[in-house]
Parts: C-alpha cells; sequence; structure tokens
C-alpha cells in the first residue's frame, strides 16, 4: 500500500559532515489522519526528517515521496510551489512580520500561493473565527500573547488547506497553559482529518497529543509506535502505596 | 504511604467509621489504591490505643462504630503533614534490577527490553494525561496533583531509559565489556 508520505532509506549529510551523517537510512511513511511526533534529542535529526518532507532540503540519498510527488527528484520551482500549496508550518517563534496585522499575515500566505485578494481575506477571516481569534484580526503581532501569536501562526498555516501540517517545538516558548491550548487545536485539527507533523524533544507532549510516536537517535529511527488512546482507570495506571505502620 | 496518617487525616475533617474511612481514602486517591477494610480496623484499633483517636458514640458493633480525632492525634498529624520526606529514595520497580542483571550478565536482549520499556512510559505518559484531564474535569483539582507527580516520575524513568541506551551505544562502539 502506498503512504501519503513515504521516506525510503533516506540520508542527509551536510558538507563536511560525511562521518556523521544527520540521517542516517531513515524509512517512514505516514498515512491520512495521521497525528505522529517525531521525537528525539538535538542532533538525533529530527529538524533534518522535518525540513525533507517540507521540500526545504533534498536528501543526499534515498527517496522522499509525499502524494505520489519525489522530492528528491522535484526542480527548485516545482519544491516552492509544493511549499506553498502542500505544506503549512508552525514554528517556535510563530515567524509572524511584525509589520502586518494579524489579518494580513495570514491573507498574504494565500495571496503568495497565487490567490486573489478577496478569497484570501475571506478564507483568512473564516480560519481566525475557526481559531477563536477574529476578535483580534486587525492588531499587530507585538500586541498580542504568545498563544495568541501562535493561533496566527497556525491559522497562516492552514490557510492554502495543506497535505501536511508541520509543527516544529511548537509550544516550545509558550507558557504552559497557552501550549496545551496550541496543542488541543492540533488535536482538534487532526480530528478533522489534518495530517499532523509534531517534532518535539519533550517525550510529554508527543505521548500526550500525538497516535504515533517515532522516535531518532544519531539520525535513525530508534522506535514507531502506535499509542493506545484507551480511558485506563486510575488503578491500572498508577497506585499508591498504603502500608500499615507496625506498633 | 502510611495508612495511619492518612486516617488521622480523614478523620480531622470530621468523625468516621471504618467504611467510611476506606471508601473515602479510595475516593481520595482516585481509585488508585484500594484499601484493605481489616487493615483500616486494625491501624483504627491502634490509633485508639495509642489515644491518637477516640469512639464517637457508643461502642457495640465495630462496623457501626465511629471514631474522631483527640488533640494528641491533632498534634502527630499536624506534625507530620509539616515535615518533609526524607526516607531514602524508593526505587521499587523491578526495571532498576532487571537491567542491572541483564548487563552484568551480558545479555543480548538489552537493546529490545529497553524499547519495550520505553513503550511502557510513553503509553503510560499518555494515560495519566488522560487521568489528569479527567480529574480535571471532575474539579478534583488534588488529583490532579497526584497524576502529574507520576507524570513527572515517568519522564524521569523515560529520561533514565534513554541514558541506558546511550551508555550502552557508546561502549558498545568503543568495544568495552561489562563484566
Amino acid at each position: 500500500m502506498t503512504r501519503l508520505v513515504e521516506l525510503t532509506d533516506v540520508r542527509k549529510v551536510y558538507d563536511g559532515g560525511a562521518r556523521h551523517p544527520a540521517l542516517n537510512g531513515v524509512s517512514l511513511g505516514v498515512d491520512r489522519g495521521e497525528f505522529l511526533a517525531v521525537m528525539g534529542p538535538s542532533g538525533s535529526g529530527k529538524s533534518t526528517l522535518l525540513n525533507l518532507v517540507a521540500g526545504l532540503d533534498r536528501p543526499t540519498s534515498g527517496r522522499v515521496v509525499v502524494d505520489g510527488r519525489d522530492l528528491s527528484q522535484a526542480s527548485e520551482a516545482e519544491l516552492a510551489r509544493y511549499r506553498r500549496g502542500r505544506v503549512g508550518f508552525v514554528f517556535q517563534f510563530f515567524n509572524l512580520l511584525g509589520s502586518l496585522n494579524v489579518l494580513e499575515n495570514v491573507m498574504v500566505a494565500a495571496q503568495l500561493a497565487g490567490r486573489g485578494t478577496a478569497a484570501a481575506r475571506q478564507r483568512a477571516r473564516e480560519l481566525l473565527a475557526q481559531l477563536g481569534i477574529a476578535d483580534q484580526a486587525g492588531r499587530y503581532p507585538a500586541r498580542l500573547s504568545g498563544g495568541q501569536q501562535q493561533r496566527v501562526a497556525i491559522a497562516r498555516a492552514l490557510v492554502n488547506r495543506p497535505l501536511l501540517l508541520l509543527a516544529d517545538e511548537p509550544t516550545g516558548a509558550l507558557d504552559s497553559r497557552s501550549g496545551e491550548q496550541v496543542m488541543e487545536l492540533l488535536v482538534e485539527l487532526n480530528r478533522g482529518g489534518q495530517i499532523v507533523l509534531l517534532v518535539t524533544h519533550d517525550a510529554k507532549l508527543a505521548a500526550r497529543y500525538a497516535g504515533r510516536v517515532v522516535s531518532l537517535v544519531d539520525g535513525r529511527v530508534a522506535d514507531d509506535v502506535v499509542l493506545q488512546a484507551s480511558t485506563p482507570s486510575a488503578a491500572e495506571v498508577v497506585r499508591v502505596r498504603v502500608e500499615e505502620v507496625a506498633g | 504511604m502510611s495508612l495511619k496518617f492518612g486516617i488521622l487525616g480523614l478523620l480531622a475533617e470530621q468523625p468516621l467509621h471504618g467504611y467510611d474511612v476506606k471508601n473515602r481514602f479510595e475516593s481520595m486517591l482516585g481509585g488508585s489504591w484500594e484499601v484493605n477494610i481489616g487493615q483500616v480496623y486494625t491501624t483504627l484499633q491502634r490509633l485508639e490505643r495509642d489515644g491518637l483517636i477516640e469512639a464517637d458514640g457508643e461502642r457495640g458493633d465495630r462496623r457501626k462504630l465511629a471514631y474522631r480525632l483527640t488533640q494528641p492525634g491533632r498534634q502527630t498529624l499536624h506534625e507530620w503533614l509539616s515535615q518533609p520526606e526524607s526516607e531514602p529514595q524508593q526505587l521499587r520497580e523491578e526495571i532498576y534490577v532487571k537491567l542491572l542483571l541483564s548487563t552484568r550478565l551480558a545479555d543480548g536482549n538489552l537493546d529490545q527490553l529497553l524499547a519495550a520499556q520505553r513503550r511502557v512510559y510513553l503509553q503510560r505518559l499518555k494515560d495519566l494525561a488522560e487521568l489528569e484531564q479527567r480529574a480535571r474535569r471532575d474539579g478534583r483539582d488534588d488529583l490532579v496533583l497526584l497524576f502529574k507527580g507520576a507524570v513527572l516520575h515517568t519522564e524521569a524513568d523515560l529520561k533514565w531509559t534513554d541514558a541506558c541506551a546511550e551508555e550502552i551505544r557508546n561502549s558498545n562502539q568503543k568495544g568495552v565489556e561489562y563484566t
């Protein structure tokens, strides 16, 4: 069966790093509807993996195929088109344009992908409403909280209805409450069918929100596990030891 | 934890009989431990003998006998509550010993064992997150604290398995053998 995203024996060696490839024979498939977390310590290759799937970079060898398109063979122009139209990014530090207001930040991504102003505005407004920040449309990023800025970034990422939503440490710059809200938003989007690829060093975050966790170590897949979304009773998970004290 | 102080703490709220104690204890811990009723009665008797609690009402059927905290009992409870825990850390899970033995015995399954253990911890993190969320929905902020503690322990265990795996990889690369 063909997976929607299929990496086959992918190696990525950066200049001068031949002895320590960033990715060293990674094979991985992702299906529609998945919420996949890629986990690993810094230097394990997880950002490299994300960049390859995002079409920001090409593998040194091996294949990266997304929805039937082989990114390793694609031209620069094709990759640029793929990135604009098929991939949505969410970064740790939001990367919003400070000179544009919230609505414009979201719109501009649609316009760059070739959408007309009116259509871009309509789509942007729709997303801001969906993400609960419609009332912030006219404000500038600097005036928003971190959590709000990340919502704007998510709206921007979704504006072209991407096949893949890629999130690289999306809660890294947020307090824990805003971080949870952002993650719950990603879960909600995933329930609506959006494929989410989360990259994080945080096991708790990965296990809590993703249905599947891939762990990278030294550029290789060390583990790939599907987690059960069961509803266990407390006693099945944690026990407090109660003992009688003698005497 | 000790049942003795658990009981003193519950009786500090109001007088209770044995079954109340058992039920409240279980509900306090969110069902994460089942308390033995026999153990509860024995502990109640000891506490009464030591003057920390006393019968509240008629003495007769022990199932209907309620107890209340005495002044020395309240004192003892408050001392306990205000003390930090300084007992030696308990590494109760067998995986600690299993891994030590496996490295010593150079049993080739260490990698698989670590990987399997890691999966258990990842699943546990997911389960605990679910329990924490449920406790929060139910307005049980006290249980949220319990689950947060369990999450942190599980994260530490996960880090430990990763550290073990790394240690083993490094020593394999150097060709060092464990003896």
